[in-house]
C-alpha cells in the first residue's frame, strides 16, 4: 500500500506535466486548427530555459523561473509572428508541416547551445522528502501535483470568468463571428500561442528534476501529450487534464507492476484502444468541420 | 453615411461584385434583394471587412474604411447580424451579448442599460440569458444575433437574411423588431431574399443581380416595378 501511494504521487506529476503540455496544444489547436508538432519541444525549451536560468546564469529559483517563464512567452509571441502570420491564409496543413520544421530547428538549435551531454535541472525543494502513510514522497512531486491543479484553476478563470478568455473562446468556436463582434482576433490568436509556450514552460521546469534534461526529450513528451488528448477526447480541455493524468499514472504503474520496458505500451496500448473503440475520447465532442 | 463606389469583389478569378456603387443615408432603412449568389452577402463581408476589396472604395460617414481591420470598423459603428446567425455555440446568451461590447466598453464599464434595451426589444432572450448558444431555437438565434449587433453599439446595423430559415410567421416577428429599431433612428441596411418583407420595412432598395446593381429606387416604386413583381414578387 505504502508502495502504491508513492507511486501514485509520481504518476500524479508526470501526468500533470503531460497534462499541461495536452492542454497548450489543445489551445492551439482549437483556436487555430494548428495540431502543434513541435509542442515536445516547446517543453524541451521550458527545461532549457530553467538550465540556462539555474545552471548557467546561477540565479536564484525565483528569479530564474521567472525569467525562463518570460523567455517562453516571449518565444511563443515569436512563434505567432514567425510562423503563424506569414501562413495563415495557406492550408491549415502547410502551417502544421511548419510546426515540424520549427520543432526540428528548435530541437538542433537547443543541441548546439546546450551540447548532448544531459543536465540534470534542480528542484527549488531538492532533497526535501514528505512522509505521508508510511510513503515517502519527494517534496518536488507533490509540488508538480499542486502547481498543476493551481495552474488548471486559473485556466478555469480565465476561460471563464474573464473577457478576455471568453473572446478566445468565441475565436476558437467562430472565427469570422468573433470578427464581426468587433474583437481583436490576431491579438487573441496570439494569446492562445503565449499561453501554450507559457504552460510548456511550466510543464518544462517542473519536468527538469524528474527527468534528465536532454535535448531530444521533446518527441517523448509531445507523444504522450498526444495519447493523453486522444484519451481525453481532441481538442476537449477537461481531456487533456484527466488523459494527462492518465497516461502518467499507467506510465508509473505499469512501469512498477507490469515492466519497465512495457510502460510505454500500456500507454500508446490504451490510446489505440481509444482510437478503434472511442475515437472521440472521454469527452469526446461530435467531430465538425470547421467553417 | 455608407457609400459603396464602384465596388469590385473577386474572389480568384471569379467577380463577385462588378462596380458596385451604393448608398445609405443617415436614419434610411435600405434593402438590397436578390437571388441566391448575386452577391449580396459578399457584399455585407466587404463592408464589415471580411473580404478584400479589389478596387473601389466604401466610406463610412466620410472617410475610407476600405482598408481597415474589421474589428476597427465595428468600434467606428458598423455592426452586423450575419446570415446564419453565427451565434457562438459555446457561449451563454448574455456572454455573447456582453462580448459583443468590446469594441467600445472601457474596463469593468457597465453594460446593464445596453443588456436591459436588447432585453426590452427581444424578451425571449431574457428568459434565455444563462442558456447556451446552440441550444436556442432558430427564431431566438436570430433575435440574439440582432441584439448582438446592438450590444455594439452601431451606426449603421447591417442584417443579412434576418428571415432565412424561420417560419412566416416568425419572420413576420423579426421584421417587426427590425422596423421598430429603424424607427428609433438606427441606419439600417437588410439583406434579404423574401422580397415582400423586406420592402415592408424598407425606404429604398437596390436590386443585384450576378453582382451588378440593376435597379434602385424607393420601396414603393420598386413594389409597382413590373420586373421586380415578376422576379421577386412573384405575380
Amino acid at each position: 500500500m505504502t508502495d502504491f501511494i508513492q507511486l501514485f504521487i509520481n504518476g500524479l506529476a508526470i501526468g500533470g506535466v503531460y497534462a499541461l503540455a495536452a492542454i497548450g496544444f489543445v489551445i492551439v489547436y482549437s483556436a487555430t486548427g494548428v495540431v502543434n508538432f513541435a509542442a515536445g519541444q516547446f517543453v524541451m525549451f521550458g527545461t532549457f530555459a530553467g538550465v540556462a536560468m539555474l545552471l548557467n546564469a546561477e540565479l536564484p529559483w525565483p528569479v530564474g523561473y521567472g525569467a525562463a517563464l518570460l523567455a517562453m512567452a516571449l518565444f511563443g509571441a515569436l512563434f505567432f509572428a514567425v510562423l503563424y502570420l506569414p501562413l495563415r491564409k495557406s492550408p491549415v496543413v502547410t502551417i502544421i508541416i511548419g510546426t515540424v520544421a520549427i520543432g526540428i530547428t528548435m530541437q538542433n538549435a537547443a543541441l548546439l547551445a546546450f551540447g548532448s551531454w544531459p543536465f540534470r535541472l534542480p528542484s527549488p525543494v531538492e532533497g526535501v522528502n514528505l512522509t505521508i502513510a508510511g510513503a515517502t514522497i519527494s517534496a518536488h512531486a507533490i509540488a508538480v501535483v499542486v502547481v498543476t491543479a493551481v495552474m488548471v484553476a486559473l485556466l478555469w478563470l480565465l476561460f471563464f470568468r474573464t473577457s478576455l478568455g471568453i473572446g478566445m473562446r468565441a475565436v476558437a468556436q467562430d472565427i469570422q463571428a468573433a470578427r464581426l463582434m468587433g474583437l481583436k482576433v490576431n491579438r487573441l490568436l496570439a494569446l492562445s500561442w503565449v499561453l501554450a509556450a507559457l504552460l510548456a514552460g511550466i510543464a518544462g521546469l517542473m519536468l527538469g528534476p524528474m527527468w534528465f534534461a536532454d535535448t531530444s526529450m521533446g518527441d517523448p513528451i509531445a507523444l504522450k501529450a498526444f495519447a493523453a488528448t486522444i484519451i481525453g477526447g481532441f481538442g476537449s480541455l477537461p481531456g487533456a487534464i484527466v488523459g494527462g493524468l492518465f497516461v502518467g499514472l499507467s506510465e508509473v504503474l505499469g512501469a512498477s507492476y507490469v515492466s519497465s520496458a512495457y510502460k510505454d505500451l500500456i500507454s500508446f496500448g490504451i490510446m489505440i484502444v481509444f482510437l478503434l473503440v472511442r475515437p472521440q475520447g472521454v469527452f469526446g465532442e461530435r467531430v465538425q468541420d470547421r467553417g | 453615411m455608407l457609400a459603396c463606389k464602384d465596388l469590385t469583389v473577386a474572389y480568384g478569378d471569379i467577380v463577385a461584385l462588378q462596380s458596385v456603387t451604393l448608398e445609405v443615408g443617415r436614419g434610411e432603412t435600405v434593402a438590397l434583394i436578390g437571388a441566391n449568389g448575386a452577391g449580396k452577402t459578399t457584399l455585407l463581408h466587404a463592408i464589415s471587412g471580411l473580404n478584400p476589396v479589389q478596387s473601389g472604395d466604401i466610406m463610412f460617414e466620410g472617410t475610407s474604411v476600405a482598408r481597415l481591420a474589421s474589428d476597427r470598423r465595428v468600434a467606428l459603428g458598423i455592426a452586423q447580424a450575419p446570415e446564419g446567425r453565427r451565434i457562438i455555440p459555446g457561449l451563454t446568451v448574455e456572454e455573447n451579448l456582453a462580448l459583443a461590447t468590446v469594441s467600445w466598453r472601457r474596463w469593468r464599464q457597465p453594460i446593464s442599460g445596453d443588456l436591459a434595451r436588447v432585453f426590452d426589444l427581444f424578451p425571449r432572450l431574457k428568459e434565455r440569458r444563462r442558456q447556451l448558444g446552440w441550444s436556442l431555437s432558430g427564431g431566438e438565434q436570430q433575435m440574439l444575433a440582432i441584439g448582438r449587433a446592438l450590444m455594439a453599439r452601431p451606426r449603421l446595423l447591417l442584417l443579412d437574411e434576418p428571415s432565412l430559415g424561420l417560419a412566416p410567421r416568425l419572420a413576420e416577428e423579426v421584421y417587426e423588431r427590425v422596423r421598430q429599431i429603424a424607427d428609433s433612428g438606427l441606419t439600417i441596411l437588410v439583406v434579404e431574399q423574401n422580397t415582400v418583407l423586406a420592402l415592408s420595412v424598407a425606404d429604398r432598395a437596390y436590386v443585384l443581380e450576378t453582382g451588378r446593381i440593376v435597379l434602385h429606387g424607393t420601396a414603393d416604386d420598386l413594389k409597382q416595378n413590373t420586373r421586380v413583381r415578376e422576379a421577386y414578387l412573384g405575380r
